[in-house]
C-alpha cells in the first residue's frame, strides 16, 4: 500500500498521450474480454495490454507481474466453486473431501479457465489505465461525460486527501510497530482502533479547516479543471486500430474453441 | 468483498449497473440538496470518504490469514445515512479499482450494489431500530456494522451464484458453495470490523463528541448519558 498505482501513472510516459484514446482502448478491451466465450481473445488482450503497459509505459516487468498475480487469488477461490458445481459433460477428475466426492466435469473446467482468463484480461486493461493515466487527467474527461459537479468536487477533494491521510496512517503505523504494537492479536486490534480513530478525528479537523480555507478564498462550489489538448498521433491511431481489428477477428473466429 | 474485474459475464454486469445507478442518482440528489443547505458539508464528506479509503487500505488483524480489510461502510452509513454513503461508496470503489486493484470497472456496478448500497442500508436500518429500542449505543453500532458486513458478503455470494448457477440445483446450490467458501474469512472479519467501528465511536465520543451532535446522530444529552454509563 506504500506505492499506489497512481504514483506510477504520474511518472509514465504514456501520461502525455490522448486520454480519450486510452479510455477507448481500455473500454474496448473490457467489453470484448467480458463478452468472449473462449479463452483465446482474453489471452490476446492480456498480452497486448501487458506489452503496452511494460514497453510503452516503462513499468518494471517484475512489478507488473506481481500486480497481475494479485487478482488471481480471488479468481482462484471463485473458480474452484465454478469448477465443481458448474456445467455438464464427461468427468475430468474428482476429489474426495470429508467424505464428499467432488466431481469436476468438462463444462466446469472450461468455464473455470474462461473465467480466470477473463479476469486476467480485465485486470490487464484496468492496470493499463491505472498505470498510464493519473486521476487528475481523468477528472476533465469525467466532467465532459456529464457527471454532476458536486460528485466531481467530492471525488477531487477525496483524491487530494487520500494521499495526505495515507501518509499519516503510515507514520502512525510505523510508530506503533516500532513500539511492538502488532505483536499479538489483542494488541493489533487495540493498535488499529487507536490508529483509525485518531485518523478519523484528524481528518475531521482537517475538513473543518479546509472549509474555512476555501470559504475565505471565495469557493463557490466549482473547481476549474484544465484539460490539456493532446491530439491523437498517426502511429498511435494505427496501432490502436490494428489491436481493435485483431481482437474483433479473434473474437469472431475463436468463439467455439475449447481447451478440452 | 470485491468481485474482481472480468469475473461476471457481460449481462450480469449490466444488470447490477442498472440496479445501482438509480440509487446513486438518488444519493446525488440528496447530496446536492444537503450541500445547498450547508456549504460546509462537502469538505467534511470528502475527508470522510478519504478516511474510508485509507481505512480499507489497512490490513486488519485476521484469524484465517487471508487478505482482509475493513469496508468502513457501517461507519459511513451511521454518520451520513445510506443515500449519501452510496455516492461515497461508488467513488471509493472506483478509486480502489484504479489505485489498489481491488475490484474492477465492469464489476463496479455489482460491487457498488453489495458494498455501497445493501451493506449500508442494512447497517442503517439496524442502527435506527436499535436506537429506537434504547439499547446500549456501542452494542447497536457493533451490531449495525457487523450485520452490514454480513449483508455485503451474502449479496456478493448471491451475485456470483446468479451469474454461475450450478448444473445440479441451480443458483441455490452455487450460492451455498460460494457462501460457504467466503464465510471462512467474512464471518470473523465482520465481527472484528463491528468491534472496530464501536471502538472508533467510543473514541470519538470521548474526544470529539461535537462531530456527532453536529450531524444530528446524537443529542448533547445522549452523549452525556453514554459517557456517564461508560465511566
Amino acid at each position: 500500500m506504500n506505492n499506489l498505482l497512481d504514483d506510477y501513472a504520474l511518472a509514465s510516459p504514456l501520461r502525455h498521450h490522448n486520454n480519450w484514446l486510452k479510455l477507448i482502448i481500455v473500454a474496448f478491451g473490457l467489453l470484448v474480454g467480458v463478452s468472449s466465450s473462449s479463452p483465446v481473445t482474453p489471452l490476446f488482450i492480456t498480452l497486448s495490454m501487458g506489452f503496452a503497459t511494460v514497453f510503452f509505459g516503462k513499468i518494471p516487468l517484475t512489478f507488473y507481474l506481481k500486480l497481475v498475480l494479485l487478482p488471481l487469488g480471488f479468481a482462484a477461490v471463485g473458480s474452484v466453486v465454478i469448477l465443481f458445481f458448474f456445467g455438464t459433460g464427461c468427468e475430468v477428475f474428482s476429489l474426495e473431501i470429508l467424505g464428499y466426492r467432488l466431481v469436476a466435469n468438462a463444462g466446469g473446467v472450461e468455464m473455470a479457465i474462461l473465467i480466470v482468463s477473463r479476469t486476467v484480461s480485465g485486470m490487464s486493461c484496468v492496470f493499463f489505465l491505472a498505470l498510464s493515466t493519473p486521476m487528475i487527467e481523468l477528472f476533465a474527461v469525467v466532467k465532459r461525460l456529464g457527471i454532476p459537479d458536486s460528485v466531481i468536487e467530492l471525488a477531487m477533494l477525496m483524491y487530494r486527501y487520500i494521499f495526505l491521510f495515507l501518509d499519516v496512517a503510515m507514520s502512525i503505523k510505523y510508530a506503533q510497530t516500532t513500539r511492538l504494537g502488532y505483536t499479538s492479536f489483542r494488541r493489533s486490534v487495540y493498535s488499529i482502533v487507536m490508529l483509525a480513530s485518531t485518523l478519523f478525528i484528524r481528518s475531521w479537523e482537517q475538513g473543518e479547516k479546509l472549509y474555512i480555507a476555501m470559504d475565505s478564498r471565495c469557493y463557490d462550489g466549482k473547481f476549474t479543471v484544465f484539460e490539456s489538448r493532446r491530439p491523437i498521433r498517426t502511429p498511435e491511431a494505427v496501432l490502436a486500430s490494428v489491436y481493435v481489428i485483431l481482437a474483433i477477428v479473434l473474437l469472431r473466429f475463436t468463439g467455439n474453441i475449447g481447451i478440452i | 468483498m470485491h468481485i474482481m474485474e472480468g469475473f461476471l459475464p457481460g449481462l450480469w454486469c449490466l444488470i447490477w449497473f442498472a440496479l445501482s445507478i438509480p440509487v446513486i442518482a438518488y444519493g446525488i440528489y440528496k447530496l446536492n440538496k444537503l450541500v445547498g443547505e450547508r456549504r460546509d458539508i462537502l469538505p467534511l464528506l470528502a475527508v470522510a470518504g478519504a478516511f474510508i479509503f485509507v481505512l480499507s487500505a489497512l490490513k486488519l488483524p485476521s484469524v484465517t490469514g487471508s487478505c482482509s480489510h475493513p469496508t468502513g461502510t457501517g461507519l459511513a452509513a451511521i454518520l451520513f445515512g445510506p443515500a449519501i454513503t452510496a455516492v461515497l461508496g461508488a467513488i471509493v470503489l472506483l478509486y480502489q479499482a484504479l489505485f489498489l486493484a481491488h475490484g474492477g470497472l465492469t464489476t463496479l456496478g455489482a460491487n457498488v450494489f453489495s458494498m455501497g448500497i445493501v451493506g449500508p442500508v442494512v447497517a442503517y436500518v439496524i442502527y435506527k431500530a436499535g436506537m429506537k429500542m434504547n439499547l446500549n449505543f456501542y452494542v447497536v453500532v457493533f451490531l449495525a456494522a457487523t450485520f452490514g458486513d454480513w449483508a455485503t458478503y451474502v449479496v456478493t455470494s448471491i451475485e456470483l451464484a446468479l451469474a454461475f448457477p450450478a448444473a445440479a440445483g441451480g443458483s441455490l446450490t452455487s450460492f451455498k458453495a460460494f457462501a460457504a467458501i467466503f464465510a471462512t474469512t467474512q464471518v470473523p472479519l465482520a465481527i472484528i470490523e463491528g468491534a472496530l467501528t464501536a471502538l472508533i465511536f467510543k473514541y470519538i465520543i470521548q474526544v470529539k463528541e461535537d462531530v456527532l451532535v453536529e450531524l444530528h446522530i446524537l443529542t448533547g444529552d445522549a452523549v452525556r448519558k453514554i459517557r456517564g454509563s461508560a465511566a
